[in-house]
């Protein structure tokens, strides 16, 4: 699958069919992959795929001009499709290369069932439905539920639908989609007040670096309404009550188009269950409108038409 | 005078007994974070997993969000009522001597022209516990950045990891004084000074990340213009706060008034010049492209630091690279700093 990567990124950017190609090079830590976003046909050599590459790529189609090569996971052609719903990118400045995705590895995880950190394991590999740890020198065995990120347990759509070119077989959705994950299943069961709590404690220690937002594909507002100052939304300054309140606006902001690809809880870097609001979001949206994000192209914006019909009178 | 040890198993008994005269800050976990917390009495759990926080420990000084002062309109003009100084006696056991040196640098900005209360007050009685590294991450190129594992130089005490024991050495008037009011310390064994020695050293070795930054100041000024290098350097990262909010030596902040009605609350938290509207009070951010704030980022701590105060602000922790949501590696932008010769204008 590398292989013919490298070849058709080469190939767009010879024959000028693409200015740049936004894909995935090896990263400068064990067991990491980093975005490589390049004009250059000698760096397609570079190019990569396997279990690592975690970023969402379409993250960085907004802020690219011309036309684009990029490597698409899934859940990332899902993004794509969504910023192409809300005509923030044109389907015909991109050229989605399609890797069909058979999970990532959530080395979070992996350094919780082996208990050591990710600097101190020998290698992460997968044979089949299983995920092999070395760990000094010693073979540890996982389950994919175990080892791979929670969104990619619910993953709908592992193979993009959209897109230019296909660079492996397409694979099926997960035969049990775990559709919530261990985290959200729990909090429904508590009551009101312990949510309430728990989110308090959770949003305490939020830092503000909008990591979650900027990783975000859906997070595309050149002006986030939390940098307002005339009026102030929401204040600047990392209090609990205003931290909450900036994740709950970004959650609405997003829904219909949050494609629950997990980044925003991924990059946080003070560990808050960020996809514990979203996932809950995207079932919301599916329960009550019958709508995914990104599954189709043609498909009108959800939060963003409206309808003469619509029974609402706020809009008329 | 012979040093001191003390064992790990006594930890709990030693910051107990630093309690009564200090708010002992030890890492902990119960946030949800890795982070200096206040010490609850009881746990010394972070010995087995602790290599360094995610918070680091300037937000003992620098906290992330601060009142500054409250206010009042009244008839002629504003009533300021200042919060009391802070100036509890803080003892933080086990700093990493990539963040004690991070500190002293912030110390320079915060100690220089304008002398700044608030942080000042938190510093000044600040006893420092240094805990020497034994399992440097990955990420880490202290040895790199004029200090190592178990550098002792900008601590009071410094404890060296010797087995089931550590080895205590005083390093200021102040550790030494604190030493010798301390109770039930064991004296340091003959042998004991080998076993420090020898632990120091496989830290060392541990380190095996580093970075040259020979004429770095020289060549990111030549390459300031260079365009086209910084907007690919520049191209993956999203913005985020994470390498400036959580690195030990970023002091920027943001001041902030929250106001109802006639009175209100001025507030300084951490601010990040990666973001995009940094400065924006005054007029206008002047660096509206993401490669400018990379850029402005890369210089302050390479470049304009080492021109005010003759020191790099980075100490090598490694927590940008740890942390960055696309392994954006601050050592590899440096080595691939453009020279004179190559930097294009």
């Amino acid at each position: 699958m590398e292989q013919k990567l490298r070849q058709e990124a080469k190939t767009l950017l010879e024959q000028n069919k693409v200015d740049r190609i936004i894909g995935f090079e090896p990263g400068s830590l064990k067991f990491t992959a980093t975005p490589l976003i390049t004009g250059d046909k000698n760096d397609t050599e570079r190019l990569i795929i396997n279990p690592f590459i975690v970023n969402n790529l379409a993250d960085f189609l907004t802020g690219i001009e011309g036309r684009v090569g990029i490597v698409a996971k899934g859940c990332d052609s899902r993004s794509i499709v969504s910023l192409i719903q809300d005509n923030k990118v044109a389907r015909e400045n991109v050229v989605i290369l399609a890797v069909p995705c058979p999970g990532l590895i959530d080395l979070a995880k992996i350094e919780r069932l082996v208990g050591k950190n990710r600097d101190e394991l020998d290698d992460i590999t997968r044979d089949g439905d299983k995920i092999i740890v070395t760990v000094d020198g010693k073979k540890k065995e996982f389950s994919l539920s175990q080892a791979l990120f929670d969104h990619c347990l619910a993953c709908e759509l592992p193979t993009p639908q959209e897109y230019d070119i296909l660079l492996g077989e397409p694979r099926p959705p997960a035969p049990e989609l775990q559709t919530s994950g261990q985290n959200i299943t729990k909090l429904k069961e508590t009551l009101p007040t312990e949510r309430w709590e728990f989110w308090k404690n959770e949003f305490s220690r939020c830092i503000r670096c909008y990591a979650c937002r900027n990783a975000c594909p859906a997070c595309f507002c050149q002006r986030c309404f939390v940098e307002e100052t005339e009026p102030q939304w929401v204040m600047p300054v990392p209090r609990w009550q205003d931290n909450l309140i900036f994740q709950i606006v970004r959650n609405i902001h997003v829904a219909g188009r949050c494609t629950d690809c997990g980044e925003c809880e991924r990059v946080c870097p003070v560990n808050i269950p960020l996809r514990s609001l979203t996932r809950e979001m995207y079932n919301m949206v599916d329960e009550l409108f019958s709508f995914k994000s990104g599954m189709d192209k043609e498909a009108l914006p959800l939060m963003a038409h409206y309808e003469q019909e619509e029974a609402e009178d706020l809009f008329r | 005078m012979a040093d001191k040890k003390v064992s790990k198993k006594d930890i709990a008994r030693l910051l107990e007994q630093w309690s009564r005269q200090f708010t002992v800050f030890a890492p902990s976990k119960e946030s949800g974070v890795a982070a200096m917390a206040e010490w609850d009495g009881k746990d010394t759990g972070f010995l087995d997993w602790y290599r360094n926080t995610i918070i680091p420990p300037k937000a003992s000084f620098l906290p992330q969000m601060e009142e500054m002062f409250h206010f009042q309109k009244g008839e002629e003009g504003y009533n300021i009522k200042t919060p009391p100084a802070d100036e509890r006696s803080r003892l933080l056991f086990g700093v990493r001597p990539c963040d004690a040196r991070a500190m002293a640098i912030v110390d320079m900005t915060f100690k220089d022209a304008y002398e700044d209360p608030y942080y000042l007050s938190k510093r000044k009685n600040a006893v420092l516990v240094g805990l020497g590294c034994t399992n440097p991450c990955e990420s880490c190129f202290c040895t790199s950045m004029g200090t190592n594992p178990t550098d002792q130089t900008n601590v009071d005490l410094m404890l060296i990891d010797i087995g089931d024991e550590f080895l205590i050495e005083e390093v200021t008037a102040k550790g030494k004084e604190l030493i010798a009011k301390t109770k039930d310390l064991k004296e340091a064994a003959k042998n004991d000074e080998a076993k420090a020695t020898q632990s120091k050293k496989t830290a060392y070795d541990r380190v095996t990340r580093k970075l040259d930054t020979e004429g770095i100041k020289d060549r990111l000024l030549a390459s300031f213009d260079d365009k086209e290098y910084w907007e690919q350097t520049a191209a993956k990262c999203i913005s985020c706060g994470i390498c400036t909010l959580l690195c030990p030596t970023c002091y920027c902040f943001d001041i902030n008034d929250e106001m109802v009605k006639q009175e209100g609350t001025r507030f300084r938290s951490w601010d990040s010049c990666g973001f995009p509207n940094y400065t924006k009070m005054p007029m206008e951010n002047p660096r509206q492209e993401k490669w400018r704030r990379v850029r402005q980022k890369v210089c302050h701590k390479y470049e304009f630091y080492p021109m005010t105060f003759d020191v790099i602000a980075c100490t090598g922790c490694g927590r940008c690279i740890r942390l960055c949501p696309v392994n954006w590696d601050i050592t590899r932008v440096i080595e691939s700093v453009p020279d004179k010769a190559e930097a294009k204008k």
